[in-house]
């Protein structure tokens, strides 16, 4: 037993912390470290960094072009990543459609979706939920149906995060009614530049529009963008689920977040408020524990064994803790998270100068701007990727049966 | 960064986990309560396998095994709730080992591992909770040797006893002593504990004593974190067994016509139990593993496991009670006693809001298992 990561592991990630340092642009890391807004050129710049690297698919295997890195690799890689201040990769195209095209595409697919993928020149986008379709996604409803060498897709998706810039999207899809409603469902590539899609972005709680509805009408699709075979796409999309446990804790940010809760909570005179730090030393110990269950998962995974009792703890507890640090950031500003200027939120907002006091953000501090937007869109983190309440069911399983 | 116990550390447990299934069945429990608390036979016993010499080295007459090895034998001891208290003897060992002059090491390292001497702290005075640098405790030369004059609380076994590891302060700085029970001006009154283990107060009168440091808050500091990791393995084997039982009564025990396990408010109520089981076992690995690092890091390491184990212990106790309903609360049935084993452990070397001030005071820029 050992805390220390073993020297290579220590190389790795000094070699990982000093290109990150090197390659990722100021702009977007000072807007990450201070939640300001970003732009899709500011998220697909970054990707198309990493892919050039050959690391925007830093979890694949090298027979695709990625590293080949083992797990604890990877968390050092997100780690370096994100405590630069590096943007979440957005995930549909590298982490969460390829390793399906790598496991259950055909080679011709594998071809066509990979490159483009790796490159971070595709915007990728994930239609699973419906709106009557949320826990119980297997009911889903979306229709395509086969008529010759084609599939005619009917319904529509919601929650499609960022899907106003997707140019494909991977949809489960219902193609039988038959049996099980697990069992009629559908893996299949749709170009969402297809006639008879329409996307409608929701403007959320924060002000923001982060996810779509997407409609399909009579939108045809060619057979050959169907994974596997028809009818088992269920299989594939647990399969999918079942990759990146660790990541979904997203730790990694926590760290990065607490120590940004600290420095608002001396800037706004709460740090030397007890009773408000000690809120923030609940979080700092929660933080460490949720760090060393993440390594426990990763030391199994290194050595082969079985984590599945404590992996699905990692998502309840990291969503939780997304949740605390916003929080505590919005209260440690107090008043001054409350005024609504949606201008602020761009990096490089200074008010009308020649007003003087009354030209800046109330209270003069402009990194209070984004607090509250942050704390109303953290509510999403323990409702996506299987509600927290879902995934206590799951981890109730575990102790009894 | 490595989880894994090695296959000698797993003998170890096994080694251990035997003789509580074995040896220390509920039964042998109850008697022991009953008759006060502490079976001498049942601390040699445990002297037999090895566990008394487990921090003291080898050529002492030791194991000369480090705190992992601590860890995996607590758990265990703590999945049985056994009263006789090794945690004091792994400081005992520690500190006598760590601080103590030759002369002193030599006659008493040999007689803890053995199990012939039981050597527990007596540091609890009553203006102090969980202060340790708040010492009435005094003592004064004499001669070759010191002597001391102390009242201390809740002296693990204190009656049984055969050596106390005592601080009182010379010229206003905290040192610590070895007293021997027998020694003249040592007086004790023991009685039971709420998890059904045995204490005492002691009180010393010019009661004769050995110097172990002048360095005493340092050294007392180190036996308390000795104690804190070791309570919290303890903590994790209590839970650990909690759960188990908890579980099992839930599959068995029918309301409605079923398994009360089948009731989502239940099942979910178990999910968050399973949480702060875990949070506290990855804890319990931290502060094991800090064990041995730089006083200040230590000290910070086993505030922020002390913080999330009372946390979980308490959690944990109560919904193991709650879960079992009306049996839960009846002193027949195994799981109050867990229930209580895990309240005691809560309050012993500082409680939950202690250790959250302690963090929060030692709080630094920088966040995480790292910093």
């Amino acid at each position: 037993m050992d805390l220390a990561f073993t020297p290579e592991e220590q190389k790795f990630r000094e070699d990982i912390r000093a290109w990150v340092k090197d390659n990722l642009p100021a702009d977007i890391s000072h807007k990450v470290h201070n939640a300001l807004r970003l732009s899709r050129d500011d998220m697909q710049r970054w990707g198309k960094i990493l892919g050039k690297k050959g690391w925007l698919g830093h979890g694949w295997p090298t027979q695709f072009g990625g590293p080949g890195w083992n797990a604890v690799q990877k968390h050092l890689f997100e780690e370096e990543c994100a405590l630069a201040g590096a943007p979440r990769v957005v995930p549909f195209g590298p982490v969460m459609v390829a390793p399906v095209i790598m496991a259950f595409g055909n080679a011709e697919q594998q071809q066509r979706f990979l490159p483009g993928i790796a490159s971070g020149e595709g915007w990728w986008s994930q239609g699973y939920s419906e709106p009557g379709s949320g826990s119980d996604l297997a009911s889903l409803k979306t229709r395509a149906e086969r008529r010759g060498d084609k599939y005619i897709v009917n319904g529509q998706k919601a929650w499609t995060t960022l899907g106003q810039y997707g140019e494909w999207i991977f949809c489960l899809v219902r193609t039988s009614s038959e049996g099980k409603p697990q069992t009629g469902i559908s893996f299949l590539l749709i170009d969402m530049k297809s006639p008879g899609v329409t996307v409608r972005p929701v403007r959320l709680l924060d002000g923001e529009c982060e996810v779509n509805e997407v409609f399909f009408d009579n939108v045809e699709v060619p057979a050959e963008n169907l994974i596997g075979e028809e009818n088992k796409g269920w299989t594939y999309a647990k399969h999918l689920l079942s990759h990146e446990r660790t990541n979904i804790a997203d730790v990694n940010r926590a760290k990065r977040e607490l120590e940004r809760l600290k420095r608002i909570a001396k800037t706004e005179g709460v740090w030397d408020d007890t009773r408000f730090r000690d809120e923030i030393a609940k979080l700092d110990v929660e933080v460490v524990a949720l760090e060393m269950l993440v390594l426990r998962v990763l030391s199994a995974e290194k050595t082969g064994k079985n984590s599945l009792d404590i992996a699905g703890l990692l998502k309840i507890r990291g969503s939780e803790i997304q949740q605390r640090y916003s929080e505590l950031m919005m209260l440690a500003a107090g008043p001054y998270s409350l005024p609504l200027i949606q201008e602020a939120m761009e990096a490089g907002w200074q008010g009308d100068a020649a007003a003087g006091a009354l030209g800046g953000f109330p209270g003069g501090v402009v990194a209070n701007a984004p607090l509250a937007s942050t704390y109303f869109n953290m509510r999403k983190t323990t409702i996506y990727g299987g509600s927290n309440e879902v995934q206590r069911t799951i981890v109730s399983q575990v102790v009894l049966g | 960064m490595d989880f894994d116990f090695s296959d000698d550390q797993e003998q170890l447990r096994d080694a251990v986990r035997k003789w509580v299934d074995k040896g220390y069945d509920f039964e042998r429990r109850r008697k022991t309560v009953a008759a006060g608390g502490f079976d001498r036979s049942a601390y040699n016993e445990l002297a037999e396998l090895g566990l008394a010499g487990l921090y003291i080295s080898e050529d002492a007459g030791g194991m000369g095994m480090g705190p992992v090895e601590g860890m995996v034998v607590m758990e265990e001891l703590g999945r049985g709730i056994v009263l006789e208290p090794l945690t004091q003897t792994l400081i005992a060992g520690g500190v006598l080992s760590g601080y103590a002059g030759d002369a002193l090491k030599a006659q008493w390292l040999p007689k803890i591992a053995s199990g012939e001497a039981l050597v527990v702290l007596a540091y609890q005075e009553r203006k102090a909770r969980y202060k340790l640098d708040i010492c009435e405790a005094k003592s004064t030369q004499s001669g070759a040797g010191w002597s001391l004059t102390a009242t201390k609380n809740m002296v693990p076994a204190g009656d049984q006893a055969d050596a106390f590891i005592v601080p009182a302060t010379v010229d206003g700085k905290i040192a610590l002593f070895l007293v021997e029970r027998g020694a003249a001006g040592v007086a004790t009154r023991g009685y039971g504990t709420q998890d059904g283990a045995r204490a005492a107060d002691l009180q010393l009168t010019n009661a004769p004593a050995s110097l172990i440091t002048t360095d005493g808050l340092v050294a007392l500091e180190h036996a308390i974190d000795i104690g804190i990791a070791a309570a919290c393995a303890e903590a994790v084997g209590v839970m650990d067994k909690t759960v188990a039982i908890t579980a099992e009564y839930m599959n068995t025990r029918k309301q409605f016509g079923v398994a009360i396990s089948s009731f989502q408010a239940l099942r979910h109520r178990m999910a968050d139990v399973k949480m702060q089981l875990e949070l506290a076992r990855s804890m319990s690995y931290y502060a094991s593993l800090k064990l041995n690092a730089p006083a200040d890091e230590r000290r910070c390491a086993m505030a922020r496991a002390k913080y999330q184990l009372g946390t979980s212990m308490r959690f944990v106790g109560q919904q193991a009670v709650q879960l079992h309903g009306g049996i839960g609360v009846t002193d027949e049935y195994i799981v109050s006693h867990y229930f209580r084993k895990l309240t005691q452990l809560e309050m012993t070397f500082g409680d939950t809001l202690h250790h959250l001030g302690e963090v929060s005071a030692r709080m630094q820029d920088t966040a995480g298992v790292f910093a």
